[in-house]
């Protein structure tokens, strides 16, 4: 595979190809005739798709640092590139983004009956925006491609959302842009602080993080205005209020990308930005202390709400919350099991609730319901949704042998040196999660067949069945044998882990690390 | 290029722009005085008005390509590229304005060709301001400008609403011209020069003299009226909202461009040495502007409304660009002014596409499913809106991110939160608009699909949401081109002060 990739330069064009060709393909999309639009964006997706795969295979995960730099001027007064790279943290997370929108567009094939064309150009610029986010190491290039992917959320949001659609569209937009505006001026305060101590203006990420110790004057309010736009996409309780809206208001793909990879922007910006940039502030007590109480109230709150509710996809939704903060504590128990952990809750989560919730639109499509109470004893007529939702269900919970066991395990062994109060509070919410979420299918698919209107329901189509499938198979591979991307993750982890210990180390021993450690030894 | 502007060949060479856009103004009226009835001389009369502004525009770029610079001072006027660059924007605003008009007279009824007089003269008023370098050639400059746009204001006689704004524009600018000119008599008394750059050169050797801070506030006060900052802003939404659509857009651009160029020499040039009198003054306009303006515009009715309280926090963001007083604030100020020039040019011109029975009606509810109809109309609007509110991509964005810069830059954190916590009250008026044309289904009595965009108005918006774009994504050409501007601004006043003290 990898003399394959060589022989046709992968390396040297995937990344800009993977920004640039579903930009190109909205524009296609949107002049194709109205029927042909779904037609189209599956192509573009999919091809897109194809090509991510490759980065399996072509990144080298190994040095735990950014690979397939690359770096073009924009606006070279500023110092300002179109500069993108890839590690074994983002690795994950690109292929999130196009394996779930693929699937999107696979799910949205009869949900989406109106301005299709819009919808799916729509939704093919948001995955740039969101692999820009992944892949930018320019702090403008990232800034950008934070802002621009809110405008094609917003209008799937607002145009092809619920009854109270308008009201969830301008509430995501307006929480996000808060975080990030403040952001946009820490960002440029702190171009300015490097460049005044080393001479060069730049928004280059390296440069602003080999020398981050220019910035300490500010740090911690630095810091603060990147947790906050962070924080609020997480979203951290108490900063979740847009969640439950949004998600319920999209349409199921809206639904899908937004738990499955936007909520991940958050915690991605922490472990790539906020935390590696000031992390004397970040793992500093108090702010330790502040982030783990919440992340343990984000947990448990999430789960209890999530048990109340009546309506099946604000249960999924408010279980975001409680499964984002497994990967808060993970994030800031900073230990290798932990943030692997982390980063293995990002996954699964993004597979589990992107297949609830398409779950969750096939059942709407077929009843135009989503209320709990309305169900009941449908194993019997559709025993194959049944089954599936089942082992989503499992997997979401955190059974073993599925995906969700492994990254939570992984948190919660690797927080509990650190943290052992919060993680033994935090432990309850795998038990609340099979609470809730194990109540609700006895409501639904199990209990007597009351509901007459629930006997004509129709099985699981071929189509649905495609999509859910993958998921369902990422579910089973990640729970079994996780072992392959937990060794792609780990040096990107270690790397991680020692960018943000607070002792200096000498640039030699991150260049080139194992002659250092050898000649250390020695002496 | 040296031009000794002492000379009768060096001055007009200095002012060919205006000069040819006089001489233009001057054919247009007798042009108007001779045929003035129907369609036809309307036509005739906007076609001459901008082959001038054209004209005017090719004698500009001609100074500007051969970097044209006074051989000796103190003068009258300036040459730099600082000017050079805000008549080119007013210019543009201009010549936008013209190819705006045309259809909009007609459709309005309004079939009379001194309209295109009135705009040509308040055209050279502006350009006059903007190359003053002496106080009583900036007070004719926006003399010429306003008694100009104040006849613009009431041009739709047949409404009330426009007689009042004429009105209440002619007897508060009146008011405000006072101040200014109260101003620059107290700079007069206190330097014994209206040369900018000789009282420059004066208030340079010491503390500013009591009489010169009162002449300070008094310009301060007569420009906050001018480019309708809080809180001498009153006037502002009345006269927006009253006059022609296509006047509203001339004067939330030309004038402000005028403005600001004008008040920017006077700060960094004839005050520069007093930055630390006038910079809170200013950081306190800015403020108030910008949390005046959009906490306002959060509560209007009207689209057009709106837009006329957005100017005044626009104002907000301008004068936080120039709390600075620094190369990168004024180049700030200029980015800004482009993005602003576009944006609210096609803002209007498609208020006025879309106001068919009065764009003082167009509201939220009028436009709702406007996208389903006409969707590159609803495109434009919706980047124009983004760009307003300075989302990354369009040119906007460039300028909001050349005023946090700036001010980042020398310090001010505050300034910076308050403006970008402004922005985000600005998504609170500009998103509904969006979110109108394109989620709200469209009402039974909508008359969307009468909407008629003739070609000249259709090919100056494309136009210029294009360029909102395209800048937006590679804006180096215009940071560029602005800071070099800058630059010459400050070389410029350099050798001003150099030649006063010689």
């Amino acid at each position: 595979m990898t003399s394959l990739l060589d022989l046709i330069g992968y390396d040297r064009w995937i990344l800009h190809v993977l920004l640039l060709l579903p930009l190109v393909g909205a524009v296609v999309v949107s002049r194709l005739p109205s029927t042909q639009a779904k037609r189209g964006a599956l192509w573009v997706s999919g091809v897109e798709f194809v090509l991510s795969l490759g980065l399996w295979w072509a990144v080298d995960t190994a040095p735990g640092t950014l690979q397939l730099v690359s770096e073009y001027a924009w606006l070279p007064r500023w110092g300002i590139s179109y500069a993108v790279g890839i590690d074994g943290i983002s690795l994950f997370m690109v292929l999130l983004s196009t394996g779930l929108t693929f699937l999107s567009v696979l799910g949205s094939w009869t949900y989406i009956t109106e301005q299709e064309r819009g919808f799916y150009a729509l939704l093919l610029v948001l995955l740039t925006g969101m692999l820009g986010v992944f892949l930018a190491t320019d702090l403008f290039l990232f800034y950008v491609a934070w802002e621009v992917m809110l405008i094609p959320m917003y209008f799937i949001i607002g145009v092809w959302g619920g009854t109270n659609r308008l009201y969830a569209a301008i509430k995501f937009f307006l929480f996000t842009m808060v975080g990030s505006l403040l952001m946009l001026v820490a960002i440029i305060a702190m171009v300015w602080m490097v460049g005044r101590a080393t001479g060069t203006y730049s928004f280059a990420y390296q440069h602003l993080l080999d020398n981050r110790a220019a910035l300490d004057g500010i740090a911690p309010w630095l810091f603060a205005a990147f947790a906050l736009a962070f924080a609020i996409k997480v979203p951290v309780f108490p900063l979740h209020t847009w969640l439950p809206d949004a998600h319920v208001e999209a349409p199921t793909a809206g639904s899908v990308i937004l738990a499955g990879v936007l909520l991940k922007m958050g915690t991605y910006g922490f472990l790539r930005f906020a935390v590696p940039f000031f992390p004397g502030v970040a793992l500093g007590p108090v702010v330790s202390q502040l982030v783990v109480i919440l992340a343990v109230i984000g947990i448990v709150y999430g789960a209890l709400v999530a048990m109340v509710q009546p309506d099946i996809k604000k249960l999924v939704a408010y279980s975001s919350v409680s499964h984002l903060g497994f990967v808060m504590l993970g994030i800031w128990a900073a230990t290798v099991q932990s943030v692997q952990g982390a980063l293995m809750v990002m996954i699964a989560h993004g597979l589990s609730t992107g297949a609830l919730f398409f779950l969750v639109g096939m059942l709407y499509e077929r009843r135009h319901t989503r209320e709990i109470a309305s169900f009941g004893g449908i194993a019997k007529v559709v025993p194959v949704f049944a089954t599936i939702l089942t082992i989503t269900a499992l997997a979401s919970i955190g059974l073993p042998g599925l995906s969700g066991f492994i990254g939570e395990f992984l948190v919660l062994i690797g927080s509990y040196t650190a943290h052992p109060t919060a993680t033994i509070i935090a432990t309850t919410g795998v038990i609340f999660a099979a609470a809730y979420l194990l109540w609700a299918l006895q409501r639904m698919i199990f209990n007597p067949l009351d509901h007459p209107d629930n006997e004509q329901l129709s099985d699981l189509t071929r189509r649905e069945l495609a999509v859910i499938l993958p998921l369902v198979a990422g579910m089973i591979w990640l729970g079994l044998y996780p072992k392959p991307i937990l060794d792609r993750m780990e040096p990107a982890t270690q790397h991680y882990l020692e960018v943000i210990s607070t002792a200096p180390i000498p640039d030699t021993v991150i260049a080139h690390d194992a002659p250092a450690r050898t000649q250390v030894e020695a002496r | 290029m040296n031009i000794d502007l002492a000379s009768a060949v060096g001055v007009t060479i200095g002012l060919l722009p205006e000069v040819v856009l006089t001489i233009f103004g001057l054919v247009v009226l007798l042009l108007v005085s001779w045929r003035h009835d129907g369609v036809g001389d309307l036509r005739l009369a906007g076609w001459v008005s901008l082959v001038g502004m054209l004209a005017s525009l090719a004698a500009l770029t001609w100074l500007w390509v051969w970097e044209a610079r006074p051989m000796n001072g103190p003068n009258m006027i300036v040459l730099d590229d600082f000017r050079f660059a805000a008549a080119a924007l007013i210019l543009i605003a201009g010549i936008a304005t013209v190819l705006l008009s045309l259809t909009y007279l007609e459709r309005e009824g309004i079939l009379a060709p001194e309209y295109f007089v009135l705009l040509v003269l308040a055209t050279v008023g502006m350009l006059f301001l903007a190359g003053a370098d002496d106080m009583m050639v900036l007070f004719l400059g926006l003399e010429v400008m306003s008694v100009a746009v104040y006849v613009l204001a009431g041009f739709q006689r047949g409404s009330a609403f426009s007689a009042e704004a004429a009105l209440k524009y002619f007897l508060i600018g009146a008011f405000a011209s006072a101040f200014l000119l109260y101003g620059i008599a107290l700079v007069y008394g206190a330097t014994g020069s209206t040369s900018l750059a000789v009282a420059g050169a004066a208030f340079n050797r010491g503390p500013l003299p009591l009489m010169g801070a009162l002449g300070l506030a008094f310009v301060l006060i007569g420009f906050g009226f001018k480019v309708a900052a809080a809180p001498f802003h009153m006037w502002t939404p009345d006269v927006y909202d009253g006059a022609p659509t296509p006047v509203t857009g001339f004067m939330a651009t030309g004038v402000k461009v005028a403005a600001f160029a004008a008040l920017t020499r006077v700060l960094v040039g004839t005050f520069g040495a007093a930055g630390d009198t006038w910079h809170p003054i200013v950081a306190a306009l800015a403020v108030f502007s910008m949390v005046i303006g959009n906490l306002v515009a959060l509560a209007q009715p009207t689209i057009k409304r709106m837009l006329a309280y957005s100017s005044i926090a626009h104002a907000g963001y301008l004068l936080a660009a120039l709390v600075t007083g620094s190369t990168l604030g004024v180049t700030a100020v200029l980015v800004y002014l482009l993005a602003y020039v576009l944006t609210s040019l096609a803002a209007f011109g498609l208020l006025a596409v879309l106001g068919r029975e009065g764009e003082r009606d167009v509201s939220l509810g009028s436009i709702a499913g406007l996208a389903r109809r006409r969707p590159w109309v609803a495109a434009g609007l919706s980047a124009c809106m983004l760009s307003l509110l300075g989302f990354p991509g369009t040119l906007g964005f460039i300028g909001k991110w050349m005023i946090l810069l700036s001010l980042v830059g020398q310090g001010h954190f505050m300034i910076a939160v308050i403006v970008v916590l402004a922005s985000l009250v600005s998504a609170g008026y500009y998103l509904p608009v969006i979110m109108s044309a394109y989620m709200r289904p469209e009402a039974a009595d909508s008359s969307h699909s009468e909407i008629v965009v003739s070609r000249p108005v259709a090919g100056t918006l494309a136009l210029a949401v294009l360029l909102i774009v395209v800048l937006g994504v590679w804006p180096t050409p215009a940071i560029e081109t602005a800071m070099a501007s800058a630059g010459s601004l400050y070389d410029g006043i350099v050798a001003g002060v150099h030649h006063a003290l010689r």
